[in-house]
């Protein structure tokens, strides 16, 4: 079976989950509405319908394979690796803002993705992972006035 | 009306205004030349540092990044045949050539005087037409506008690549995410899951910089693609007064195209360079050498593609539809401003439109002097290898994610559109379609239950006048054509 036809399968599995669960669990629609195209979920019932359908037409009709531009998996298991550790390390940013601010793990962030992508001269490690999120830092809270947690670095605003 | 211009001349003429277009222009051609970078990627990137300018000042930055995004694309098509943007692909058929011959300078000399010259006819039909065509939306009411959205969400057609059905589907999935949030009319809660920071909806930054810059970046870090950089070769003399008048007549036609297909909501630069392109070379006595290294073909391709800027800007200012991914994303940065681009706008706003149209002017003088004076230092910063880019691109999403609310919601939301969008770049589903429905699908639904309710139910309010049926047989043809074009293999994803 073909990866196009296999997604169109997907697709039209999802719209049936959309349409049966998350829906009817997830719009909250009054007891009464004057008419059916003015309820809360007419609206992504017409949408996930239409996304069903053209689900249906991949199956029936899957194409070409496309091949430009297409993400080629040639060791899934390197890869993947490499993806999660990729995700891993944004996520991981995004847990640690509430505690640490904005700059310290973004200056983490930025050396442990450019040694993971392969740089390892250490004036290029060192300079662009510290001065990008100062300077970021800098222009949000002095030239645009957008207060940026800086976290342990707190004591440096003055 | 001459008050009004005198008034935005006033309202244009700071400091501020005269300075940014030209850090637009410039910051717009850099990313055009860096392979891997977009003009989306940059506008998105841009947008969230213009929150605290003035209106007119934020929009003239993305405008200036946009018009720069479009002649950048070529310089690396020229020199290392990798070019910066789809639509300068056509560029690359006899501007690399060029680039072997020794002949580089003169090539980049040509596609930025054909770039300047259709950039010029582009703005000035911007500034003749708009108005006109906001004067007649001022008759609109909620049916009518229904259709005409209707009719613009033909773009994604447009700019679906091969699949269309990929390209209805990641449609869908943009408006059913714009559906999340209260309910506009009964105010009961959609896809919110008790979840307050849902409520409002989901901010158009997160999502824009997630589909847009996040993927390609994930691509390349689980990928390991090679991070090789081409040496940039810049060779031989510039082009000649001469060289530019034997080119004319295709740069002419070229401008011209691109203003048409411009206006057109989803074609894009790519189709007008490839027909400005293919005129040229059907009207030309130097027909086989076209492909070799002909001069006249770089400026018809840059003319078609430069063309399409200021004319992709008339539906968005003076109908308040975009008419591509990257005047979609300006609907948003005017939204983000408390503006709604529209025949209302031009009422309420003329002022601020006539400023807009100042610095667009302007826009094409910075990019004349920012390609003619600082063409070899652009060229080397596309030398900047990925495995750094990358990175530091990353900390700029964060960061400028992060300032929109002060929020940490918004980055999540950020990174889960990344991971959104990164399944789609496995699957092939084109990621704009999933934009421009975004931003649509409120306005959409929006006017269509404004108009059950004029009509109590009944859709017969949908062919209410000539206006709705206007739109309704032009949404009609433009699938028709689109088909037909497809048929034909007419790349149309500019």
């Amino acid at each position: 079976m073909s990866a196009e036809r296999k997604l169109g399968i997907a697709v039209v599995l999802i719209s049936i989950l959309l349409l049966l669960i998350l829906i009817p669990f997830g719009v909250d629609t009054p007891n009464q509405v004057s008419h059916i195209t003015l309820s809360p979920d007419f609206w992504p019932k017409i949408i996930v319908s239409i996304i069903g359908l053209m689900g249906m037409l991949m199956i029936i009709n899957p194409g070409v394979e496309p091949q430009e531009g297409t993400v080629k998996i040639t060791n899934p298991f390197s890869q993947g690796l490499r993806l999660a550790g990729t995700l891993g390390i944004l996520f991981l940013f995004y847990l640690l803002v509430p505690t640490l601010g904005m700059v310290a793990p973004a200056i983490v962030l930025l050396a442990s993705m450019m040694w993971f992508a392969g740089e390892r001269r250490p004036r290029y490690l060192l300079t662009i992972s510290i001065c990008t999120p100062f300077l970021l830092y800098f222009f949000f809270v002095h030239v645009a006035n957008i207060p940026i947690p800086l976290g342990i670095f707190e004591s440096l605003r003055g | 009306m001459a008050d009004s211009i005198l008034e935005a001349f006033y309202l244009f003429l700071t400091f501020q205004n005269i300075a940014i277009v030209f850090v637009g222009v410039l910051i717009g051609t850099i990313i055009g030349a860096i392979p891997g970078m977009t003009t989306p990627m940059g506008v998105a990137l841009a947008l969230p540092f213009t929150f605290t300018m003035q209106p007119v000042t934020g929009i003239l930055l993305l405008l200036g990044i946009y018009k720069g995004g479009l002649y950048g694309g070529s310089i690396t098509a020229i020199l290392i045949k990798a070019p910066g943007t789809p639509a300068a692909s056509c560029t690359v058929m006899d501007g690399y050539p060029l680039t072997q011959k020794g002949e580089a300078r003169k090539a980049l000399d040509m596609a930025l005087y054909a770039s300047c010259f259709a950039d010029l006819i582009s703005n000035l039909s911007l500034i003749l037409f708009a108005g006109v065509l906001a004067g007649f939306a001022l008759k609109f009411g909620p049916p009518e506008f229904f259709t005409l959205i209707v009719f613009s969400l033909t773009i994604i057609a447009g700019v679906s690549g091969e699949h269309l059905t990929k390209g209805i589907i990641s449609a869908g999935m943009g408006l059913l995410f714009a559906t999340i949030g209260l309910d506009m009319v009964y105010g009961t809660n959609r896809f919110v899951f008790d979840n307050w920071q849902l409520m409002g909806g989901l901010s158009f930054i997160p999502v824009l910089i997630g589909l847009f810059a996040l993927p390609e970046i994930i691509r390349y870090f689980s990928q390991k693609v090679s991070d090789q950089i081409k040496p940039v070769k810049m060779s031989g003399m510039g082009a000649t007064f001469a060289d530019f008048k034997r080119s004319f007549k295709s740069i002419l036609r070229g401008s011209f195209i691109g203003v048409v297909l411009g206006t057109i909501p989803g074609i894009g630069g790519a189709p007008a360079a490839f027909l400005s392109y293919s005129e040229a070379k059907r009207n030309s006595k130097n027909l086989d050498n076209f492909g070799k290294g002909e001069l006249e073909g770089v400026a018809a391709a840059e003319a078609g593609n430069n063309g399409v800027a200021g004319a992709t800007m008339i539906p968005l200012l003076a109908l308040g539809v975009p008419g591509d991914v990257i005047t979609a994303v300006i609907l948003g940065a005017f939204m983000i401003h408390g503006l709604r681009p529209g025949p209302v706008m031009f009422v309420e706003n003329l002022t601020m439109i006539y400023a807009l149209f100042i610095g667009i002017m302007l826009s094409s003088a910075y990019l004349f002097m920012i390609g003619k004076f600082s063409i070899r230092a652009i060229s080397r910063i596309s030398e900047v290898p990925n495995r750094i880019l990358y990175p530091v691109v990353i900390v700029f999403c964060l960061f400028g994610t992060f300032a929109i609310n002060n929020s940490a919601f918004d980055v999540l939301v950020m990174l889960l559109m990344g991971c959104v969008g990164y399944l789609m770049l496995i699957f092939k589903i084109p990621a704009p379609p999933f934009l421009i429905a975004f931003i649509l699908g409120p306005l959409l639904e929006d006017n269509f239950r404004q108009s059950m309710i004029l009509s109590e139910g009944s859709f017969s309010i949908l062919l209410r006048s000539g206006i709705c049926w206007f739109f309704w047989a032009l949404t009609v043809l433009s699938i028709f054509l689109l088909i037909k074009s497809r048929k034909k293999n007419i790349p149309l994803n500019g």
